[in-house]
C-alpha cells in the first residue's frame, strides 16, 4: 500500500497534506506516529469517567492532529465531539462519541496495514 | 554540541500534543534550537529559568493545567512578553480568540492545520521584527547620547571665548566644573539635606561651566588689569554676576530648561558669601542655591592656584589652608569639611580630566533613564512585580519594615509596622514629621543616619538598639538596616532598607540577669567580680579623682555562727550590709567580698580620713545581743598607684596589720606594712585570678 492509497483508505486528503507538509517522508512519520498518541484512549476514558474537560481536551487534540496531517473524516467528528464538549457536556456527545470511534478504528486501521505494508 | 548551536536563536513550544510540537519542529529544521513544554505550566517553569534566552514561543490554547491564554497573563505579569515574542497556534478560529490573544500581546497566528511555509515565514517575520526592535533602541540611546555631547560642546566653546577674553588659562572653566563635580558628590555623602539625583550633579556641573559668561560685558582693560582694581572698577567688575543671569533670563527660548534655570542660579550668585557679605544680593547660608555655592569654592581654589595676570600662582597646600581660615570668602561649613578631608585628592582630579569620563558616564545614565519609559518597560514591570512581591510579603510578616529614599526624602513603613507604630505607611520628610520623630525620640534618628553614612557599598549594612515610643509606652527594639548606596564613583548614599525588631522582653530579662549575676543574693550588694569591673571602668572613666579601697570583715563572725547558728550569722551580714549601705553614697560601690568580708570603693576630695571613720564607726554597734565589730584596712590610690590589684592587696595588708594589733580597728595602709603577710590570702589569690568568692 503507497501513503497516497493509505490516506484514500482513511477517507483523508493526500493533496492537502502534501502541500503544507511539503515532503512525503515527513507525512509518513507523522502519519505513523499517529499511532503512538494517547489521546483517544483519554478520550474514550475520561468520556466513560464523566471527566468532561478532560474528554474536550481530548477530543480538541486529535480535532488538531487530524487537521495537521489531513485526516478529513476522523477531524470532521472530532471537531463535532469537541464542539458537543465545549462549556459542558452536550446530550450528542455519547452519539458523537461512537462516531468518533469508528473513524479512529477505521483510521487507525488502515495506518496499521500500511505499516505493515511498508515493513515498517 | 557544535560551537555554532550557540548562536541559533531559541525558539519555545508549548502544545499538549507530542506530535503538533514534533510537526512544528520539523517544519521549522535544524536552523533553530527547540525547546518543548507540554502544557502552560511547563511554559512558565520554562521561561522563569531561561526568559532570556528563549527569542520566540510558539503557544497553544488549549491545554491540560494551564492553557495558552493564562501563559500569557502569566507573560504579562512579568513582563517577559515585551522580549519574547509568541505566536499563536491554534486550531480555535474564532474571533473573539483571536482578539483577545492580539489584546494580550501576542504577535501572530498560525492557524492548523499547519503549513510549512507560513510557519516558516511568521516564525522569521517575528524574530526579524523583535531584532529590529532592539536595533532601534540601542540607536535611539546613541542619538541622545550624541545630543548630550553636542550640547555640552557648544556649552565648552561659548565659555572658552569668555575664558579667552578674560585672559584666563583656558583650563579655569574645566577645573571649576571638575571641582563642582567633585565637591557635589563628596557633599553628597556627606548628608541628605540637598536631595540631589546623579543627574542634578551632571546638571550643576554642566552649568557651572557658565559662571563668569556675564564677564563678556565688563570692559577689557578692566578684566586684564595687571594691578589693584580701583573702587569704582571693582564695582563695574561685580556686575558681571548680575548681567550674566540677565543674559539667561533674557534668552529667547530655553527658558524652562533645567540647565538654564541652574546656570541662571549660578552665575548671579557665585560671589555671595554664607554670611551673607557677598554680592549681588548679599544672600546668606543656604538662601545661596548649593549649586553656585559648590561653584564659588570650586571657582576661589582655582583663582587662587592659577597664574592671573594680577597675580602668581598660590601652591595648593597654601590656598587650602587660606579658604578654610576664610580669608578668601565665606563658605557653607559642610562644603569646607568637604574640602579639608578631601584637599588631598583635588590635584589628582584635575590632573586627571575626570569630568569627560565623568560625563560620558552620566549621559549613559541619563540615556538609560530616559529610554525606561519607552523601552525598558519591561524593566518597570519586572521591578513592579518584585514590589508586588516584597508588599505582598511585608504585609505577611509581623515585622516594622522600612524602606528609606534620600530622594524624594520618604520613609516607606510595612502596613503591620505602620499600624503598630501609628504612623502613615508613607512619611514624606520624616526628619520634619513630628509625629515619626515623636515615635523614634531625640537622637535616634541622626545615630541611624550617622551609623548608614559610615557603612561602605561593600559593607552596607548597619544595626543599632534603640527605645521606639508607642502606644504610649517605651519598648526597645533592634533595627537591622541596609544603606543604598549607587554605582556612582564615589558612590552617593540613597537610602536604606531595614526593619526593627521588638527585643524589649528579651532585653528586660538579660538586665535583670545581669542584675542577679552581679549581686550577692543574701546581701544584696555585689559580689566581687562585678564590683571589681565597676572599679576598674570608674578608675579608667575618672583616672584624675581620688580613690580609696576599704576591706574589712565582722570581727568574731565565726563563734556567732557557732554559738548562735548560722541563720543568726546570716542575719548579722545582712545586718552590716544594710548599715554599709545607709552610710555611704549612691556612688560609692560595695560589695560582699565572700564569707564576712567585705569590700568599699570611695571617690574623695579630702579628708577622706574623717569619711572613713565615719563609716567604721556606722558599722558597729549591738545587733540583738552581739556586739558587732569590724576590722578595716584601707588603701589609697594617691599611696600605692590607681590599680584594683594594687589597692586591694594594699587594703588585705592593712587589714592584717590590724588583726596583729588586736582588731576592732581601722588603719590605712603604709609603706611599712610592705612584705607583711595578707590578711585574707584566699581572696587575695582568688581575686588574682578573677574568681568569685560567694
Amino acid at each position: 500500500m503507497t501513503l497516497q492509497e493509505c490516506y484514500q483508505a482513511m477517507g483523508a486528503d493526500y493533496e492537502d497534506v502534501l502541500s503544507r507538509l511539503r515532503s512525503e517522508r515527513l507525512v509518513q512519520k507523522f502519519v505513523l506516529k499517529f499511532l503512538d498518541d494517547g489521546s483517544f484512549d483519554l478520550l474514550c476514558r475520561s468520556m466513560a469517567e464523566g471527566q468532561d474537560e478532560e474528554a474536550f481536551r481530548a477530543s480538541h487534540t486529535i480535532k488538531g492532529m487530524c487537521q495537521n496531517l489531513g485526516f478529513t473524516k476522523l477531524g470532521q467528528s472530532s471537531h463535532e465531539l469537541t464542539e458537543a464538549l465545549r462549556g459542558g457536556r452536550s446530550p450528542e456527545a455519547d452519539q458523537l462519541l461512537e462516531r468518533v470511534r469508528a473513524d479512529y478504528e477505521q483510521t487507525a486501521g488502515t495506518i496499521r496495514a500500511f505499516r505493515q505494508s511498508i515493513g515498517a | 554540541m557544535e560551537e555554532t548551536n550557540t548562536k541559533k536563536q531559541t525558539i519555545l513550544v508549548v502544545d499538549d500534543s507530542e506530535m503538533n510540537r514534533s510537526i512544528l519542529a520539523d517544519m521549522l529544521g535544524d536552523e533553530y534550537n527547540i525547546l518543548e513544554a507540554e502544557d502552560g505550566l511547563e511554559a512558565v517553569s520554562v521561561m522563569q529559568k531561561k526568559s532570556d534566552e528563549i527569542d520566540l514561543m510558539l503557544l497553544d490554547i488549549v491545554m491540560p493545567r494551564m492553557n495558552g491564554f493564562d501563559v500569557l497573563g502569566v507573560m504579562n505579569q512579568n513582563g517577559w512578553i515585551e522580549a519574547t515574542p509568541v505566536i499563536m497556534v491554534s486550531a480555535e478560529s474564532g474571533s473573539p480568540q483571536v482578539e483577545r490573544a492580539y489584546d494580550m500581546g501576542v504577535t501572530d497566528f498560525i492557524m492548523r492545520p499547519f503549513d510549512a511555509l507560513i510557519v516558516r515565514r511568521r516564525v522569521v517575520n517575528t524574530l526579524l521584527l523583535y531584532a529590529k526592535q532592539r536595533r532601534l533602541v540601542s540607536m535611539v540611546e546613541e542619538q541622545i547620547y550624541e545630543k548630550e555631547r553636542r550640547s555640552g560642546m557648544m556649552i565648552d566653546i561659548l565659555s572658552h571665548i569668555v575664558e579667552f577674553r578674560n585672559g584666563e588659562s583656558g583650563l579655569h572653566i574645566l577645573h571649576v566644573r571638575t571641582l563642582t563635580d567633585f565637591f557635589l558628590r563628596l557633599l553628597m555623602q556627606k548628608t541628605d539635606q540637598y536631595h540631589m539625583t546623579a543627574a542634578d550633579i551632571s546638571r550643576i556641573s554642566t552649568g557651572s561651566a557658565l559662571h563668569d559668561i556675564g564677564k563678556i560685558a565688563i570692559d577689557e582693560h578692566i578684566l586684564n588689569k595687571p594691578g589693584r582694581l580701583t573702587a569704582e572698577e571693582f564695582e563695574i567688575m561685580k556686575t558681571h554676576a548680575m548681567v550674566g543671569a540677565r543674559m539667561l533670563e533674557d534668552l529667547p527660548v530655553h527658558q524652562d530648561d533645567p540647565l538654564v534655570q541652574t546656570a541662571y542660579e549660578i552665575c548671579r550668585w557665585h560671589h555671595e558669601r554664607y554670611d551673607g557679605r557677598g554680592y549681588p544680593d548679599g544672600l546668606a547660608g543656604d538662601d545661596i542655591p548649593i549649586s553656585a555655592q559648590v561653584v564659588a569654592l570650586a571657582d576661589v581654589y582655582d583663582a587662587l592656584t592659577s597664574p592671573r595676570v594680577y597675580k602668581a600662582p598660590i601652591p595648593h597646600e597654601t590656598a587650602v589652608q587660606m579658604i578654610l581660615d576664610g580669608k578668601c570668602g565665606a563658605f557653607n561649613p559642610l562644603l569646607l569639611e568637604c574640602l579639608s578631608e578631601n584637599a588631598g585628592e583635588i590635584r589628582g582630579q584635575l590632573a586627571a580630566g575626570s569630568v569627560s569620563k565623568g560625563t560620558r558616564r552620566e549621559i549613559q545614565a541619563i540615556a538609560d533613564e530616559s529610554l525606561h519609559s519607552g523601552a525598558s518597560k519591561r524593566t518597570l514591570r519586572l521591578l513592579d512585580y518584585e514590589r508586588d512581591k516584597y508588599s505582598f510579603f511585608a504585609a505577611l510578616t509581623e515585622d516594622i519594615q522600612f524602606e528609606y529614599t534620600v530622594s524624594p526624602p520618604m520613609i516607606t513603613l510595612s502596613p503591620w509596622g505602620a499600624k503598630k507604630l501609628g504612623v502613615d505607611e508613607i512619611v514624606m520628610d520624616p526628619v520634619n514629621n513630628p509625629r515619626l520623630q515623636q515615635v523614634l525620640g531625640p537622637g535616634v534618628w541622626d545615630r541611624l543616619s550617622a551609623l548608614l553614612h559610615a557603612t561602605t557599598p561593600k559593607e552596607p549594612d548597619a544595626h543599632m538598639e534603640c527605645l521606639l515610643h508607642y502606644g504610649g509606652e517605651a519598648r526597645w527594639h533592634r533595627v537591622i538596616s541596609r544603606a543604598v548606596w549607587s554605582s556612582d564613583t564615589p558612590p552617593r548614599f540613597e537610602g536604606a532598607l531595614g526593619k526593627a525588631i521588638d527585643v524589649h522582653e528579651a532585653r528586660v530579662r538579660l538586665q535583670e540577669m545581669e542584675q542577679k549575676a552581679s549581686t550577692d543574693a543574701m546581701t544584696g550588694l555585689l559580689n566581687r567580680a562585678s564590683a571589681r569591673e565597676r572599679i576598674e571602668e570608674r578608675i579608667a572613666e575618672r583616672p584624675d579623682s581620688n580613690y580609696a579601697l576599704a576591706i574589712f570583715d565582722v570581727d568574731r563572725f565565726k563563734s556567732a555562727n557557732d554559738t548562735r547558728g548560722h541563720q543568726f550569722g546570716d542575719q548579722v551580714l545582712i545586718q552590716v550590709a544594710q548599715r554599709l549601705r545607709r552610710s555611704i553614697r549612691g556612688t560609692d560601690i560595695s560589695c560582699r567580698a565572700g564569707g564576712d568580708e567585705f569590700m568599699l570603693f570611695l571617690e574623695y576630695k579630702t579628708e577622706i580620713e574623717k569619711t572613713i571613720d565615719r563609716i567604721f564607726h556606722s558599722l558597729c554597734g549591738p545587733f540583738e545581743g552581739f556586739n558587732v565589730s569590724v576590722s578595716m584596712g584601707v588603701a589609697l590610690g594617691e599611696t600605692v598607684g590607681l590599680d584594683y590589684e594594687n589597692l586591694f592587696h594594699a587594703a588585705d595588708l592593712a587589714l592584717y596589720s590590724v588583726k596583729q594589733a588586736g582588731k576592732g580597728l581601722y588603719r590605712f595602709y603604709d609603706r611599712s606594712m610592705k612584705g607583711t603577710l595578707s590578711a585574707i590570702t584566699a581572696i587575695d589569690t582568688e581575686a588574682r585570678q578573677g574568681g568569685d568568692a560567694s
